[in-house]
């Protein structure tokens, strides 16, 4: 077992390092030069003195080789220094804390709902295979699948702000801003986690367990209720955990759109404002958060479970 | 019982007949998912490849007196906030995405599921570190890549692409890899081990051919999941350029009209949903029979196993 844990945490290291090579590298493959983007971004004026950019390369140590560069930016980005952004001068790190605050709790409401949602409605239709509750949520989940969450979020827009007047459109001030954007968040998931609950909860109900249970005169429901869900909601939560990871970054759309102040936006607006040091710092959180995320999941998974201890299998 | 590409269901006569008679007869023995996902994506495809000559107005020809009209005789889905003809733009506007979700589920079929396969033959250390990366990669959110990638790069087809592809291969070597690991049970490939066959034959053979259907369903399904994804970075505009039409650029072009002119954004966004729809339901079907397939495949391994 420990060996599993030691392989996946080498893996992980592996996978980190990759990652920050990645994020340093890439922006020096495009043909823009770092000292004249940020006096760019800073006066706006095209004509910029040589001498000033040759000052600024020096004083940003670009003017050293690529690796010393490399690590001097691997040790403070260890030290949660990703230096200052472009655009608003300030320390990257600080605005990152700050946006993935505000995508985790976005991520959890959307998430939390989605799986009150498919818990219910997985069971459901894995009781009876075939049944109409079957039926109807396969076509459910295809639907939801499909549904793109920038069409799903205007239209949501469109009936309870513009027409009903219930809710606020944008922004994040109050509770209720939260409400439409981790609505059209959570289709997707919500559809993927009932298809994950069926397809468990039917391995369940035909576990021996709840054979012998039926035998001791349960009915199927009080059977599935008291010895099944448990065992059923276990690739549920790994599955939670994943999304969970996946959504952080992965509500760029929505997050523009209702202007929540997340890393999604922080990234859009990183684009738009050609802003390096936020891109490489937002990229290095989101990518290293979910790949931490999920060898924790798994990590976790190994040790609660027995059947998983001594063998690797899925 | 091996999964063929063609249907067993039908002769052979009826496949030699005629393309468009093959079609029909391939597509009217299948689930009901695939034959109503199958009319949607035709309709998709129909639209996209001939939107030049079906269009009734040029998609960017602006009259801006006749700006932000209902729908019409003239404008069937009204005109936009620059008096374009909607539907004409409508038309035109799934070519970009419909072909970078098209490369990029070609080029990510292709890698996933050699890397899928080849892990599965390879068993070991490889096999193991392999899927474990595979594990890693599959949760990260390709926008964040792109997102990166474009950030800077700007937006063009190559980053597009790239950016979909570095972790889009990863679902098909998961599934390519099981399928391998099953298939290595079997007998025939024992047989094929015992005569010494090349290990490339065994794989292009053997394991590859038996993959197909499985992979097929998948990649449909990915499809749609490409095409909404794309259509997401238009809508940020980091997609195609304006004036060009795209679904996702109309839908963020339509913003500041949402109240006044609903349908220029629900117009672009149902047609997204249509397509997605149709490609995951063709998914959908082709699961179903696979999973048929292989449980059937199973059931007859154990049976040969236990007798």
């Amino acid at each position: 077992m420990w060996k599993i844990i030691l392989q996946r945490v080498a893996i992980l290291v592996m996978m980190l390092f990759i990652v920050s090579v990645a994020a340093f590298c890439v922006p020096l493959l495009s043909d823009g030069d770092p000292a004249r983007t940020i006096l760019l971004s800073r006066v706006s004026d095209l004509d910029l003195a040589p001498e000033a950019v040759e000052a600024l390369r020096r004083e940003l140590g670009l003017d050293r080789p690529l690796p010393v560069q490399y690590l001097s930016w691997l040790g403070s980005a260890l030290q949660g220094d990703f230096g200052y952004s472009f655009a608003s001068r300030q320390p990257v790190a600080a605005e990152i804390t700050r946006a993935l605050g505000v995508s985790i709790t976005l991520a959890l409401s959307a998430l939390g709902v989605a799986l009150l949602v498919a818990l219910p409605l997985g069971t459901a239709a894995a009781m009876r295979p075939g049944g109409k509750v079957d039926g109807f949520t396969t076509l459910l989940i295809q639907t939801l699948v499909a549904t793109p969450e920038y069409w799903f979020a205007p239209v949501s827009v469109l009936v309870f702000v513009l027409w009903l007047g219930i809710l606020p459109s944008a922004g994040w001030q109050s509770w209720e801003s939260l409400i439409l954007p981790a609505m059209a968040l959570m289709l997707r998931p919500m559809a993927y986690f009932t298809q994950v609950t069926r397809a468990a909860m039917r391995e369940v109900i035909a576990a021996p367990y709840i054979t012998a249970a039926r035998a001791r005169g349960l009915s199927m429901n009080e059977a599935v209720v008291h010895h099944g869900l448990r065992n059923g909601s276990l690739p549920v939560v790994t599955f939670f955990a994943l999304w969970f990871a996946g959504l952080l970054g992965g509500s760029v759309v929505i997050e523009v759109i209702f202007a929540v102040p997340g890393m999604g936006r922080l990234l859009y607006e990183a684009v738009v404002n050609n802003d390096v040091p936020v891109l490489q710092g937002g990229f290095v959180a989101l990518v290293g958060l979910s790949i931490l995320i999920n060898t924790i999941t798994d990590v976790l998974y190994v040790l609660f479970n027995p059947a998983m201890r001594g063998s690797h299998g899925h | 019982m091996d999964i063929e590409m063609a249907d067993p269901r039908l002769t052979l006569d009826e496949r030699r007949r005629s393309p468009l008679a093959g079609t029909y007869a391939f597509v009217s023995s299948r689930h009901w998912t695939f034959k109503a996902g199958s009319v949607l994506l035709a309709m998709v495809l129909v639209m996209v490849c001939f939107a030049q000559w079906v269009a009734p107005y040029d998609p960017a020809a602006q009259d801006l007196i006749n700006r932000l009209r209902p729908p019409s005789a003239e404008h069937w889905l009204g005109t936009d906030h620059l008096g374009r003809d909607v539907l004409s733009r409508l038309l035109v506007g799934g070519q970009f995405a419909v072909t970078i979700s098209a490369i990029t589920v070609i080029i990510t079929l292709v890698v996933g599921t050699l890397i899928g396969v080849v892990a599965g033959r390879a068993g070991g250390v490889l096999d193991e570190v392999a899927m474990r990366v595979v594990d890693l990669l599959i949760s990260i959110p390709d926008v964040v890549i792109a997102i990166f990638l474009i950030g800077v790069f700007g937006p063009n087809y190559a980053t597009l692409i790239l950016s979909l592809t570095l972790i889009g291969w990863t679902p098909y070597a998961r599934l390519a890899r099981g399928l391998t690991k099953e298939i290595n049970a079997r007998e025939y490939i024992r047989a094929a081990e015992v005569l010494g066959m090349k290990r490339s034959f065994v794989i292009l053979r053997h394991i590859v051919p038996n993959t197909i259907h499985p992979v097929a369903a998948v990649s449909f399904l990915r499809f749609g999941h490409k095409l909404i994804t794309v259509g997401g970075l238009s809508y940020l505009g980091l997609g195609v350029r304006p004036p060009n039409p795209d679904w996702g650029l109309m839908m963020a072009e339509a913003q500041p009209y949402l109240e006044r002119a609903p349908i220029l954004m629900i117009a672009p966004g149902a047609v997204i949903f249509l397509a997605a729809l149709g490609v995951t339901w063709i998914g959908h079907g082709l699961e179903i029979e696979s999973r048929g397939a292989r449980s059937r495949a199973t059931t007859n391994a154990e049976e040969a196993g236990n007798g």
